[in-house]
């Protein structure tokens, strides 16, 4: 019995000795080489979750090069890989660090839970409105803290879109990509043989619908279901609608809720909306189906043929939904919806967030990347990818898609005359944006234009009071 | 071992030698382990290390290392003062569960626990303001009263077609374990397989939009009507989501009820046969008092699982708008969605709370149990 | 010596069984079982059938027909295609993915088996203050939903705990490691796994335990060398529920291990062939059978565990 204990020991202590001999570079290992104790200060108050956040970090880019950067992207898969194979011609190949986008299919939650836990790098991120919660809890690093210069990233991006990531003074985000939301879609061929013209005004387009109607078929193709994010594209009707009728600076305060939701300017956009959505023979399958159409199937009738439905308003990432066989161009193309009272472009993109984990060389040094001329015209040259930059420097030959190509010349333009904004919902606080503006769209269209006061109260008393 | 008796002082230095080889063995065991395992740990965070030898040493690691910590502290016990070491012993086999369980679910509850009483960024002291919201907002009430059905009906039939079913297969010959294998298999899918295949059963499209691919609507058709959205008609969308659920947790149910059936003594039923019994009524008076605990076991799970329910009813469609909400889905939907953080934890606690009936019931059968051995 | 005991004990009780179904066969296997049966796996199958066969057809007959159709013309041969499962295999990684589920669902399958085991033995067989308050507060945490754990815990990864200066949890940088979700599906599996393991080791014959402390064998020698062995079958039910939650997890591996390339496991990687909008849901029929494969084998292979009982009842009195 001794003798085994003695073995036993003996056989621990080689095992230990072995182990012991290549513990000098474990021994740094580890310990948290990564963080630096300076950025580690803000961390180590959140185990107290109830300590409110002072300022952001005040070290600049402070921690070591990991050698590591992930970007997490909303992305579509096709999207997706090309932009990594870019990436890694143009950064990765050039740099002593490596870029990897990852995509989340649930992007908004893991995106909280990667930036309130602290492991964030960058993010994408669709809905500016999260910003300000997120720098309230000092979760996300303001571009003033790692080096940026405003004035610089106004004038390569616009100041209207770098504004959107504002918050106290400080800047939290950095525009990455735009798309445009205010196009119509219509069957080409057929939409010609008809003998039907492109309407440059709103009321030539009313005209138009009455016209189909009259020859016998639907103008309209709606659908709005989306599983758990049922009645967005109906948000984007009501926005784009906004922006015609009251005007840019009305929209701004609509936004920010300066005005109420239920004041008159807003639902004289609710009530034009309804008369696109309530008059009789309007809509393919009538009003009150369109929530549970989804809103990838709502465009298929307008490729048979005959077409069933002529006209579909839709941002520009719809064309990845239509029928493989359908050239862009040529069997279907788009015309901006047009003006109301006021001219008015509605785009939506991502900025790109950094979060507390994500303060160190590396990344910052990808982002400066991100944004130049080169990669951002590069990504442009992907044929699936729905995207544009808002870099100024990038010009319409870039984008290998025509249709982005067109799309990108509005857009440029509605920044420079200051008719573009911003997509409202993704601007406002997510109880309304995500929530009530989504489910009273809903209710909108399945209870009638009666309902529209009671819709509009209702997101008006959802709003948070904070 | 020598055969010779030594002097008493001998033996008290052999012994005491023993006892200390004894000891430096097992401290030196622990610390070549633990270096040992710190060293795999980093090799494991090496991205270009062999994917293979990873998965190996990480199976190795976490297989081996927790019976070694086992091990490691039985042996500490066992150097305790005799008075306390038997004292001390449950609280070894207790205490890693405790810890982790601390760490990882009762540090969580807490901390929501805190956050329920603060604002919607979890930091300005509102006091009850939370909880009035949970229990007045008709969003939330609606979500207490469909909760409220899910825990009924899903574990009425989840059981009890686990039950029947199990019941009913153990008369087979053959083909029994086929037959459990198939009610088995939905488990196996994961919740986005699930979310599919529910796909392919309600889908709905209206006439004009394409064919429907959705196999409710498709019979429905046949029989010469117009296709519906099922998961929009209220309030019958619910027992369709509620379907989900069954289909996937049955076969829990019907694997362990079955086991625990196959577990009685033939004895007793041969007898109650003998003496004239029908198949109902052994069922009946012998076959379900002999598996009551198991019964018990069974039906905590699942009324625990549905009172968790999330997944399903987010995917499935504008819960708000469909009036399909349960507590759990407004829960993530206040704290990840809308980022309410106070909301959201008083709706988590309202959960926690609501779990105290079925613990209740649980600590009374368990004490009974105790009683009869 | 009880060991041996029980072994005897075991063998005579299923042979015993099958002579009693022979002559007793106005019961078993009558029409009445059988047809109930088969209806209701009938029942029971038709929402697999229906993945199952949409992941052989292409995407546009899946789109625009219902897949109970082909069964009225099952020879189409344009109809059927395997691109589904090429392109779910040929998803960047696969195998590295594969590697890294099974990395993940293995050890947290074991570990947290094996904790429960000794805190389930403790709870029936040994005697100490708080055993039934701790016993039920393990019960209730199985209500707790882990994603109210996930960001605390993920802050606890990054950056430890510390209570009014004082370290109370170091700073382990466990997030992104192997160990960190090892730890996290320890911590969320550990309720249901003490509640069933104690189920079943509480109702096994206090005699065998008692004649065993009689015989001089200490808690850790019963527990090992007896109560483990006899309980096999509800530790191969739970490994078999344990194992198909991990494989099938997606939000946890995402939180704790990450999406990219070197550590996804293969619930992300077949998530990610679905863009965020759900154009290619197509896909995801192909993917489920896929990723179904792996727990389907593990099930049939513990599956004869079963069989023998789950609450002790073959070795009673």
């Amino acid at each position: 019995m001794m003798k085994r204990r003695i073995l036993v020991s003996i056989a621990s202590l080689a095992l230990l000795a072995a182990a012991c001999g290549s513990d000098e570079k474990e021994g740094a290992g580890t310990t948290p080489a990564t963080a630096a104790p300076t950025t580690a200060a803000p961390q180590s108050t959140t185990a107290e979750t109830t300590a409110p956040e002072t300022s952001p970090p005040a070290t600049s880019g402070g921690g070591e090069n990991t050698g590591k950067v992930v970007l997490l992207s909303a992305g579509e898969p096709e999207e997706t890989d090309a932009y990594q194979k870019i990436f890694d011609e143009l950064i990765n190949a050039k740099t002593d660090y490596n870029i990897e986008v990852v995509s989340a299919g649930d992007f908004e939650q893991q995106f909280q839970i990667q930036a309130e836990g602290g492991t964030l790098d960058v993010a994408a991120v669709p809905q500016p409105g999260a910003i300000p919660a997120l720098a309230e809890k000092g979760q996300i690093v303001s571009l003033e803290t790692m080096g940026f210069n405003i004035d610089d990233l106004n004038a390569l991006l616009g100041e209207s879109f770098v504004a959107l990531g504002e918050y106290n003074g400080q800047h939290y985000g950095l525009p990455t990509n735009i798309n445009l939301k205010s196009m119509v879609w219509y069957p080409k061929t057929a939409f010609d043989a008809a003998g039907y013209k492109v309407p440059t005004t709103w009321d030539e387009l009313i005209a138009l619908s009455d016209q189909i109607v009259a020859d016998g078929s639907t103008p309209w193709c709606v659908g709005f279901e989306s599983g758990g994010a049922t009645g967005w594209p109906a948000t984007d009707w009501m926005e784009d609608i906004m922006l015609r009728t009251a005007g840019a600076s009305v929209y701004d305060q609509w936004v920010k809720h300066e005005i109420p939701f239920n004041d008159p300017a807003v639902k004289k956009a609710g009530e034009v909306f309804g008369q696109i959505m309530f008059t009789d023979g309007y809509v393919l399958g009538g009003a009150e189906n369109t929530p549970d159409i989804a809103f990838g199937d709502a465009p298929g009738p307008m490729f048979e043929n005959p077409p069933k439905c002529w006209l579909h308003r839709q941002a520009s990432f719809i064309n990845s939904f239509f029928p493989e066989t359908a050239k862009a161009g040529v069997d279907y193309d788009w015309f901006p919806l047009p003006p109301i009272d006021q001219e008015g472009t509605l785009y939506a993109g991502e900025l790109s967030v950094v979060g507390t984990n994500g303060n160190r060389p590396e990344v910052i040094d990808f982002l400066k990347r991100f944004i130049a001329q080169d990669v951002q015209c590069a990504m442009g040259g992907v044929q699936a990818s729905s995207r544009i930059s808002p870099n100024v420097e990038v010009g319409e030959s870039c984008y290998a898609n025509e249709i982005l190509a067109k799309a990108s010349g509005i857009l440029t333009d509605a920044l420079k005359t200051g008719t573009g904004r911003f997509d409202a919902s993704d601007l406002m606080p997510a109880e309304v944006g995500s929530g009530s503006f989504w489910t009273e769209m809903v209710n909108y269209v399945k209870n009638g234009p009666d309902y529209l006061d009671t819709a509009l109260k209702n997101i008006e008393d959802s709003w948070p009071t904070s | 071992m020598s055969e010779t008796v030594k002097p008493p002082v001998l033996q008290r230095i052999d012994h005491r030698t023993a006892t200390a080889v004894r000891v430096i063995g097992v401290v030196a065991a622990i610390f070549a382990f633990g270096f040992l395992g710190t060293r795999m740990l980093d090799f494991l965070r090496d991205d270009d290390a062999n994917r293979l030898l990873v998965v190996l040493s990480a199976i190795l690691l976490g297989v081996v290392g927790v019976f070694v910590v086992f091990w490691a502290m039985d042996q500490v016990v066992d150097w305790l003062p005799k008075k306390i070491r038997e004292g001390a012993r449950p609280y070894v086999f207790v205490g890693p569960a405790i810890v982790i369980l601390s760490v990882f679910l009762i540090y969580p509850v807490i901390n929501t626990m805190l956050i329920s009483l603060r604002d919607a960024n979890g930091q300005d002291f509102v006091g009850a303001d939370n909880y009035r919201f949970v229990f007045t907002n008709h969003s939330m009430l609606r979500a207490l009263r469909n909760t409220a059905g899910w825990v009924i009906i899903v574990p009425l039939i989840a059981v009890s077609v686990g039950l029947g079913f199990a019941t009913l297969a153990d008369r087979l010959r053959r083909g029994e374990a086929v037959a459990k294998s198939l009610i088995f298999l939905p488990m196996a899918i994961s919740f986005v397989g699930a979310a599919v295949t529910f796909r392919l059963i309600y889908s709905y499209r209206p006439s004009g939009f394409g064919t429907n691919i959705g196999l409710l609507n498709g019979i429905w058709q046949g029989l010469g009507n117009e296709p519906v959205a099922w998961l929009s008609q209220q309030p019958w969308n619910n027992l369709f989501l509620m379907v989900i659920m069954v289909w996937m947790q049955t076969g829990f149910a019907m694997v362990v009820l079955s086991s625990a059936i196959k577990a009685i003594p033939t004895e007793i039923i041969e007898a109650a046969r003998i003496d004239g019994a029908s198949e109902w009524r052994i069922f009946r008076y012998v076959t379900v008092p002999s598996i009551l605990p198991t019964i018990v076991v069974v039906t905590t799970y699942m009324v625990i699982n549905a009172m968790k329910v999330f997944d399903i009813v987010f995917v499935m469609g504008n819960a708000e708008t469909n009036g399909t909400e349960v507590v759990a889905e407004r829960m993530i939907r206040w704290y990840f969605i809308s980022n309410h953080d106070g909301r959201a934890a008083a709706i988590a606690v309202v959960l926690f709370l609501a779990v105290i009936p079925v613990m209740v019931w649980n600590v009374r059968k368990f004490r009974q149990q105790e009683a009869m051995r | 010596m009880t060991l041996a005991v029980v072994g005897e004990q075991k063998q005579p009780r299923r042979r015993a069984r099958r002579g009693a179904d022979e002559t007793v066969g106005v019961t078993s296997g009558g029409w009445f079982v059988k047809i109930t049966i088969a209806v209701v796996v009938l029942i029971w199958m038709v929402p697999a059938v229906g993945v199952l066969v949409t992941s052989f057809r292409t995407e546009a007959v899946s789109n625009r027909t219902g897949w109970w159709t082909m069964f009225a013309h099952p020879f189409r041969t344009s109809e059927w295609t395997l691109q589904n499962y090429r392109e779910a295999l040929g998803t960047g990684g696969f195998k590295s993915a594969f590697l890294n589920s099974l990395a993940v669902a293995i050890p947290s399958t074991v570990i947290p088996i094996v904790i429960a085991a000794f805190a389930a033995y403790a709870f029936s067989w040994m005697s100490f203050r708080g055993r039934h308050v701790m016993f039920v507060l393990v019960v209730g945490l199985m209500v707790v939903p882990l994603q109210m754990a996930l960001i605390p815990i993920l802050r606890l990864y990054t950056s430890g705990a510390s209570l009014g200066g004082l370290r109370v949890f170091p700073d382990l940088e466990l997030n992104g490691t192997f160990l960190g979700i090892w730890l996290a599906h320890t911590g969320f599996g550990l309720p249901l796994a003490t509640y069933l393991l104690r189920n079943y080791i509480g109702s096994l014959p206090s005699s065998i335990i008692e004649s065993a402390q009689i015989d001089g064998a200490d808690h850790f020698t019963i527990f090992w060398r007896l109560v483990v062995p006899l309980s096999v079958p509800a530790l191969a039910a739970f490994a078999i529920f344990q194992f198909l939650w991990v494989w099938n997890d997606l939000l946890v591996a995402y939180v704790f291990l990450g999406g990219t390339r070197d550590t996804r496991v293969i619930t992300i990687a077949l998530a990610n062939l679905v863009g965020s909008r759900g154009e290619n849901w197509y896909l995801l029929t192909s993917a489920a059978f896929i990723s179904m494969a792996l727990p389907l084998v593990v099930f049939f292979s513990l599956q004869r565990y079963f069989v023998r009982g789950l609450t002790a009842g073959s070795v009673k009195g």
